[in-house]
């Protein structure tokens, strides 16, 4: 299952690198889209409980990241 | 000016536990006095100089700085017929905000209060509701649904309990649970914390319960029982803090209210007891 994961929040920092790691420490692929210092794009591939992961562990975020939120979308 | 930890209130006595002799703690690492007065009146201090103080729940609460209000309400609490037990305090070598997120954590039920507050292989967390009411600015959780051997001391045999979880305060959480004899209300259980420093706090369980059979100190022991299951785990976690980023950890859709509680913290800067480096 694929989704779109549209993030937005104060984005500098770590976030990028975090991502990558976190999604591997998951198992899911994730595909960067476009993006900026408030808001970034991902297609997260998955089973639907490591999708709800990844969203999980992106809300929370690394330490010098705020998210704001997580917009899900099927792609 | 933004309110910090130190303009919250905390529990620092039980009211009805307070003699003449001043008790003697901490309060967010600073050494505070509580002791009555000539009148009998809580009174608390740091330093010499005289605290705010209020008694709500039986317990005395204080604050360091300038609180924004009252302690919080529990509008249930007030309901007639309820039976208010104060449990007493239990000190833990944790974080205060570790107690407290281990509170809220919904799945631990079946492996560490096994065959009381959950068992295997009953291990599945129903998808909940979790959602900040900014109006109060609080955490809650809804619709939370576990299957449970024996959920409070009236239980007969195994029933499915809903449960709505929330956070008033950045060491305080109430856990309202359907209540067995009376459908339709809710049974109140609450973990109040008082921070002492920041891996050590002292926990005071406190409830209001709707239970016409249980002697008190039989639901007092219950309640205790549960905590001290819950004392060697908090005790043995690590790191000591608690961690404001997932670091190794993998949270699932479960762990919801953990990373809302998490959150909440991190956006208020309420890091007394948080782990302020990656994880
Ligand atoms: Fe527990």
């Amino acid at each position: 299952m694929t989704e779109r994961f549209i993030i937005s929040g104060r984005l500098d920092g770590s976030l990028l690198p975090w991502i990558d790691g976190h999604a591997r420490r998951i198992g899911v692929a994730v595909d960067f889209g476009p993006r900026s210092d408030s808001a970034m794009e991902l297609r997260v591939d998955g089973p639907p409980a490591l999708l709800d992961a990844m969203e999980m562990g992106c809300l929370l975020g690394p330490i010098d990241v705020w998210i704001e939120d997580i917009r899900r979308e099927p792609v | 000016m933004s309110v910090t930890m130190q303009d919250h209130w905390y529990p620092v006595a039980l009211a009805s536990g307070l003699r003449r002799s001043a008790r003697d703690t901490l309060l967010l690492g600073r050494a505070i006095r509580v002791a009555l007065d000539d009148g009998g009146a809580p009174v608390v201090t740091a330093e010499g100089r005289a605290l705010p103080v209020q008694v709500k729940f039986g317990h005395v609460w204080t604050t360091l700085g300038v609180p924004a209000g009252d302690v919080f309400d529990i509008p249930e609490a007030d309901q007639p017929g309820r039976r208010l037990v104060e449990v007493g305090s239990v000190k833990v070598r944790c974080s205060p905000l570790r107690a407290v997120e281990n509170f809220l954590d919904i799945a631990h039920f079946p492996f560490v209060h096994t065959d009381v507050l959950g068992s295997e292989p009953h291990t599945e967390v129903e998808r909940y509701e979790v959602e900040i009411r900014d109006d109060v600015d609080e955490v809650w959780a809804t619709k939370v649904k576990f299957f449970q051997p024996q959920a409070a001391r009236s239980a007969q045999g195994g029933i499915t309990t809903e449960y709505m979880y929330r956070v008033p305060g950045p060491t305080c959480s109430v856990l309202y649970k359907t209540c067995p004899p009376r459908p339709g209300e809710w049974d109140v259980i609450t973990l109040f914390v008082q921070p002492l420093t920041e891996t050590t706090c002292e926990v005071w369980p406190w409830m209001a319960l709707f239970d016409d059979d249980s002697t008190m100190t039989e639901m007092i022991h219950f309640q205790q029982l549960i905590f001290l299951q819950d004392r060697s785990i908090l005790e043995n976690q690590l790191p000591a803090l608690l961690p404001l980023d997932p670091g190794r950890e993998i949270p699932t859709r479960a762990d919801m209210l953990s990373i809302a509680y998490r959150r909440w913290l991190k956006r208020h800067g309420y890091t007394f007891g948080a782990q302020l480096v990656a994880a």
